[in-house]
């Protein structure tokens, strides 16, 4: 069901699908009344939550700052008004001029609509928190749109990319239900082009015991970001790590940090503890995912259900502490291709990687543009929180959510000459920009950071 | 859930146009799923490209990496996109049996 009265909406989740991820979805007739009481147990959990519900005045400065909005123009899709959508609902129930009265307040009684505007809207924003950023109340609405996504999910409405997503890392420990032979042929396949491509012959170890480092790769790049994965193995090989990958967790994803936080979120975080155990290893090394860096490194210890004994850090944190230490030898000249860097929302406006991720791109590569605005005030590529749905009415969409990006890039001047280089380091990024670019017609190819620092390096 | 009559056997295709039961393949299966997706005759490339995605799924259990896809077959990605204009997932995967793609694709 591409479309309900006018909006737009992902493809859904079979109940057999949902079933594979522990959810009964609730009989339509009964939807609206478990709504209500989903929201009241929430909201007696989150302040954020209510501080979102009672704060906002509708100043109206999220309003130019979402890409959502600028690509689409919908008034729903101001970040003030998506979130009014719960909003009114809330007013309805639990406040007393809503109880009241009623629709003279701008409260709502809660109905299979509203329901549907929710799975509308809230998987039309991309969790990118730029309006949190620049809203004077300090109002993040991600987390209004964490919660509108987690009611609809116990309520049995999810996107079919989502749910079967997040039902891959159940069957098989990453999102692509890539199986333990089909990690390793895959592995041995490109220790082979690494040699062929960078004349470096490297390992890549698979469930190795008592391996100092546990790299978690994200599983996009087994079947699109080969040179994510082979810039990975160049630096670990190039600095003598003694490393490996999981098979069990061959994920730096995590789906239910985007819409099913209570259960699918945690059962992930405990897999991947359970693999750090089994493997006996120091350290755990995140690859470049945005979301799952965010899910990582801000809620596992939190949802972690016993100490966490790893220090747990993020590749791009390796690379530039090398870096800056002087313990590479790189040549820039080996990307000498216009370069401009887009920043995944996660890591600048969630998980401070903005320095780190500047001082390797300006090492590796020796022509750098930043695009305007970048940092912590950069633009959602348009995809973020997996809104990457590839049916005909919600690609469009994706084209549109995707426009502001695509003016960055034109800005800079990068793809003037058609060899530019985007660089997106998240997995998601990768997947909505590789189509996006050709869509905007930006002369530029998408690669990760990693990819450029395994081209970069100057092998003894 | 939609259909697709093949000499008289039903196959049963997700909402994205995908085989449920991939054992039910044959070619003329493959046939009919690709003028589905606007591709009118299978030439000897398209069946290569089927015929080593399905082999490698049968072995792995997993579609190949895409740029294994195009170095076995010899096919660049660009010509694949030629062969099948909804890609190496949506277009040749389709045509093979395979099931849709899940995760950041």
């Amino acid at each position: 069901m591409p479309e309900y009265n006018g909006m737009v909406q992902p493809v859904r989740a079979t109940p057999q699908e949902l079933s594979k991820i522990f959810v009964e979805a609730v009989p339509d007739e009964q939807k609206p009344e478990k709504a209500v009481e989903y929201l009241d147990s929430i909201r007696k959990k989150f302040r954020s939550f209510v501080m979102a519900m009672e704060s906002c005045v509708k100043c109206g400065q999220c309003a130019e700052n979402c890409h959502t909005y600028l690509g689409t123009r919908d008034p729903n899709n101001i970040p003030a008004n998506r979130t009014e959508l719960i909003r009114k609902i809330y007013r309805r129930y639990f406040t007393l001029e809503g109880r009241w009265f009623g629709k003279l307040v701008g409260a709502e009684d809660i109905s299979l609509d509203v329901l549907e505007q929710w799975y509308s809207y809230f998987y039309q924003c991309s969790q990118c928190r730029r309006c949190a950023h620049v809203c004077p109340f300090g109002i993040d609405t991600c987390e209004v749109t964490f919660i509108g996504r987690q009611i609809l999910h116990w309520l049995g409405i999810a996107p079919k990319l989502h749910a079967t997503t997040a039902g891959g890392m159940y069957k098989t420990g990453n999102h692509m239900t890539l199986p333990k032979p089909g990690i390793i042929d895959t592995l041995e396949f490109l220790a082979e082009e690494v040699v062929d491509i960078y004349g470096a012959e490297i390992e890549f170890p698979v469930d190795k015991p008592d391996s100092d480092i546990l790299y978690i790769p994200s599983s996009a790049d087994f079947s699109l970001n080969e040179y994510t994965l082979m810039g990975a193995g160049l630096f670990f090989n190039y600095i003598g790590a003694n490393w490996t990958i999981p098979s069990t967790v061959t994920e730096a994803g995590n789906f239910g940090f985007l819409f099913d936080q209570y259960h699918t979120q945690r059962s992930n975080v405990n897999k991947l503890l359970d693999a750090a155990h089994e493997l006996g290893i120091k350290k755990i090394v995140w690859g470049e995912c945005g979301h799952g860096w965010r899910a990582a490194k801000m809620y596992i210890p939190s949802l972690a259900d016993r100490p966490v004994r790893w220090p747990i850090t993020h590749i791009h944190d390796e690379i530039a502490d090398l870096i800056r230490k002087g313990e590479l030898k790189i040549d820039p000249a080996k990307n000498y291709q216009p370069v401009t860097l887009h920043d995944p929302c996660n890591y600048v406006r969630a998980c401070g990687l903005n320095d780190n991720m500047r001082t390797i791109i300006n090492a590796v590569t020796s022509d750098f543009r930043e695009m305007t605005p970048n940092g912590a005030d950069n633009f959602c590529c348009g995809g973020g929180s997996g809104i990457l749905f590839d049916d005909p009415e919600m690609y469009q969409r994706r084209i549109q959510l995707s426009q502001k990006k695509a003016d960055q890039v034109r800005a800079t001047g990068i793809g003037k000459d058609g060899n530019g280089i985007l660089c997106a380091p998240c997995s998601i990024c990768k997947a909505q920009l590789y189509p996006m670019v050709e869509e905007h017609e930006l002369g530029v190819e998408v690669k990760g950071l990693v990819d450029l620092v395994g081209k970069a390096l100057v092998w003894k | 859930m939609p259909c697709l009559t093949v000499n008289g056997v039903e196959i049963e295709l997700d909402d994205d146009g995908f085989m449920i039961d991939p054992d039910l393949w044959n070619e003329d299966v493959a046939r009919a799923l690709a003028s589905s997706e606007g591709i009118s005759k299978l030439k000897e490339d398209h069946w290569k490209v089927v015929g080593f995605l399905r082999d490698y799924f049968k072995q792995y259990h997993l579609a190949p990496m895409v740029r294994k896809l195009c170095q076995e077959t010899g096919c660049s990605l660009r010509y694949i996109y030629e062969l099948f204009p909804s890609g190496p997932a949506q277009g040749a995967c389709k045509l093979a049996g395979l099931p849709k793609p899940t995760g950041c694709v």
